[in-house]
């Protein structure tokens, strides 16, 4: 709270100052920015608006316009669930954000529910998004406009420990190579899952701690169930895809993971208590996280160890491996977008403030300090970014990346597949009943919305 | 009417002009039937504007699908967007047994053991020994129900978090050779709810109970003990049926409370580890109305899920004052009739 009011302080005081030596012929304009972040890798999601609303009063100066922005910026880390239900009651209150931030993928059911703008013929007016990676604006899109400006991306890699394959009786030179193996569909899942049984069985980990996903619902689990042949969305219509041969093999994946390979054990534990903590204390063989947790673990559970420098010595990053030899191996972005409210009064300049941390400067501020990749072009030549080791190591996996689709009803699509996933992994359900939950809970949820393949 | 009239007559007072009198009569005749209801306003409208409308709002919401996405659009309160829709799935959906059978569990153990069960041992030890001692203890065991929710169950997180960092694993469990430092919550989650909310829980019927003990005039126990009653025999025959109407209380008040209860399984297990392992029925009201990790919170299903737990509550209370004959604990005492 007190960081908060703090930021408030600082982002009024500085932009009240910057107005009061303009004079009184102008019109004071605020626009509130609500971010959510993690404190303190991710401040600059909201710090960089700071800036931006220095440089922009100093444009609006020059070019006689009247108004003068003021930027208020709310930032937490509260539940992403919490964060959108807030933006919600507070739109139809008329007391939501101007500038709101958040993953692309809930871009469909907003701006369905009118109450964010299309940016298509302002961004005409700014040049500098020209300079956002051209595909990234496809995460950002709906019924082919643009709803948001992203903001940052990530990959969602395979980790592994590397001092635990050491004790499994790896070699330097076969854990080093491991990445690229799986780069080339050489080292698959289930290679995966037997080393896992294998540590299991040597005591090297204990029974459950083979391979972890996160332990709660998320977009991870959906680059597993692309990587079984799976799909989201038609292109055609724009509907909700289930296949439910993809399907059965993945929830086989992981029947047999919990059940035969002793991995899963990580599904449904605290993140601050117990799975961080597992992952980043060395408890767990393999698993899947995201670049952003990189640097979590180096500032906020590994600092005392050396940070950075114990996790390259100990953890490696990979590609999530194929399905099957041969195969592709993926890894999922998901990138966070800057929305305009439709009923922020001035648009213009909400947009103008987004452009202005929208450079390499402020966005790679926040790619280094919350280890997420850059989401401009040739980012990875600027200086300060290359410098970064994590961020340079992760960049190829955007070759191979896949998205979350942008549907209003991924919500609902998201709860019925997740829970079909935590039941089979808890020996509620066969794969075969899984698939069948899902299939019957999509159908009665969304109806005509949703297309069983 | 004309009783009262003729009352005042007789007391003396001088007639009173027609008009004016019935005036009077008929204006202190309006007071007295409305003082009752202003004294009663500031709680009637207290119950109408936080009760009573809003179990109106969350019934109307559960024949709707008013979720997150058609929130501003769908107009809820038109009776052609309602359906049974909502229900249908609650009573078709595969994990509703196992969320009633927690329910039932949750409900039962943690009122047997601890919010009934403990309440009265703890009552029963502190009025039968010194009475400041006994007072100083049931203050000590009040602390959980003044303590913040959040602070508390945080402190049991940490007692229950893995070895080393947890406190039972550390000085108790792992001293003593016993399991490998495991996360308790997720080894013995139904463990840690029961305490959780039976500590706090107990102390609730600890106070009613002792309060009624020792309200019990000393002659009854005393004369038990002269015709050589043992303390046992004093509980069972004298004191255990002279508090009747509090354990009645205790065990219906505390079973609603229990059945609406949430926050602390909430904040200890949220309904996990394994899926819906812990998830009470109250619970599942709250995560399908106000959590979802991809915003999609559908307010009209959970209000369905809310409106069941209204009709399980009563249904229980009525029970409840049966089995315990309300009716005749109430009576006024025979002694007093004579």
């Amino acid at each position: 709270m007190k960081r908060l009011f703090l930021l408030m302080l600082i982002a009024c005081f500085v932009v009240s100052g910057g107005l009061i030596a303009l004079g009184q012929d102008t019109e004071t304009v605020t626009i509130t920015v609500r971010c959510r972040a993690k404190p303190p890798m991710e401040d600059w999601r909201g710090n960089n608006f700071i800036g931006a609303a220095k440089g922009l009063n100093t444009d609006l100066e020059a070019a006689g316009d009247p108004r003068r922005v003021e930027v208020v910026i709310i930032q937490d880390n509260i539940d992403w669930g919490d964060y959108v239900t807030e933006f919600v009651l507070s739109y139809v209150a008329n007391e939501e954000p101007d500038i709101w931030l958040t993953g692309h993928e809930y871009i469909g059911v907003q701006a369905e529910a009118g109450r964010i703008i299309a940016l298509d013929a302002l961004m005409k007016e700014f040049p500098g998004f020209n300079s956002v990676i051209d595909s990234l604006w496809n995460s950002t899109s709906y019924k082919g406009e643009i709803w948001g400006v992203p903001q940052d991306a990530e990959a969602r890699p395979l980790y592994f420990n590397k001092a635990l394959l050491g004790e499994l009786g790896w070699t330097a030179n076969e854990i080093a190579a491991l990445p690229d193996k799986i780069e080339k569909g050489e080292f698959t899942l289930y290679d995966m899952l037997t080393v896992a049984k294998e540590a299991v069985d040597k005591g090297v980990v204990a029974d459950g701690n083979g391979f972890w996903m996160r332990p709660s619902n998320g977009p991870d689990f959906t680059a597993l169930y692309y990587a079984f042949g799976g799909e989201t969305i038609d292109v055609a219509t724009g509907k909700l895809v289930f296949n439910e041969v993809a399907g059965l093999d993945y929830y086989q994946f992981f029947y047999d993971a919990a059940q035969t390979y002793g991995s899963m054990g990580g599904l449904g534990l605290g993140w601050g208590d117990a799975w961080h903590p597992g992952v980043s204390g060395s408890k767990v063989l393999f698993w899947v996280g995201g670049t952003w947790q990189w640097a979590e673990w180096a500032e906020l559970f590994l600092k005392d160890l050396g940070g950075e420098a114990y996790m390259w010595e100990t953890f490696g990053i990979a590609l999530i491996p194929a399905a099957e030899q041969g195969g592709e191996a993926n890894s999922l972005t998901h990138p966070m977008a800057y929305l305009i409210s439709s009923q922020c009064e001035d648009p213009d300049l909400a947009l103008a403030l987004i452009e202005y941390v929208t450079d390499y400067g402020s966005n790679t501020r926040h790619a280094i300090a919350s280890t997420h990749l850059g989401i401009l072009k040739e980012q990875t030549e600027y200086k300060f970014y290359k410098d970064s080791r994590l961020l340079s190591e992760t960049l190829y996996m955007l070759d191979y990346t896949t998205f979350l689709p942008n549907n209003p009803y991924w919500g609902p699509y998201s709860t019925i597949t997740y829970e079909a996933l935590a039941a089979v992994v808890g020996g509620d359900f066969t794969p075969q009943e899984a698939v069948e939950f899902v299939v019957d809970g999509l159908q009665r949820e969304l109806g005509d919305d949703v297309i069983i393949r | 009417m004309k009783r009262r009239t003729k009352k005042i007559g007789e007391r003396g007072k001088p007639p009173l002009p027609v008009l004016l009198g019935t005036r009077n009569i008929g204006f202190s005749r309006m007071r007295g039937q409305l003082a009752p209801y202003a004294f009663l306003s500031p709680t009637l409208i207290l119950v109408t504007l936080f009760f009573f409308i809003p179990l109106v709002m969350v019934f109307i919401l559960s024949f709707t699908k008013l979720d997150m996405t058609n929130f501003g659009i769908l107009e809820w309160w038109k009776p052609v967007n309602w359906s049974l829709d909502n229900y249908v799935k609650i009573f078709t959906n595969r994990f509703l047994s196992r969320i009633l059978g927690n329910t039932i569990m949750y409900v039962a153990v943690t009122l047997a053991l601890f919010n009934v069960g403990m309440a009265l041992v703890i009552a029963l030890i502190t009025t039968h020994i010194k009475r400041r001692t006994g007072f100083a203890f049931r203050t000590l065991w009040f602390l959980p129900r003044i303590t913040p929710v959040v602070v508390y169950t945080m402190m049991w997180r940490a007692l229950a978090g893995p070895a080393p960092m947890g406190v039972i694993n550390k000085y108790f469990l792992v001293p003593l050779g016993i399991g490998g430092g495991e996360y308790l919550l997720h080894t013995h989650p139904w463990v840690f709810v029961f305490l959780v909310n039976g500590f706090i829980g107990a102390s609730f019927g600890m106070i009613l109970f002792a309060s009624a003990i020792e309200s019990i005039p000393k002659d009854y126990t005393i004369a038990s003990r002269v015709d050589g009653a043992s303390t046992w025999q004093t509980i069972r025959y004298v004191e255990l049926p002279m508090i009747k109407w509090p354990l009645l209380f205790v065990t219906t008040y505390q079973t609603l409370s229990l059945l609406t209860s949430f926050e602390q399984i909430m904040l200890l297990t949220d309904g996990g580890p394994g899926l819906y392992q812990t998830e009470v029925w109250s619970l599942t009201a709250y995560h399908r109305a106000l959590t979802s990790y991809f915003g999609n919170t559908q307010w009209g299903y959970g209000a369905a899920w809310a409106v069941v737990l209204v009709i399980i509550g009563i249904v229980m209370a009525v029970i409840y004052l049966r089995v315990f004959k309300f009716r005749e604990l109430v009576e006024e005492p025979k002694i007093d009739q004579l």
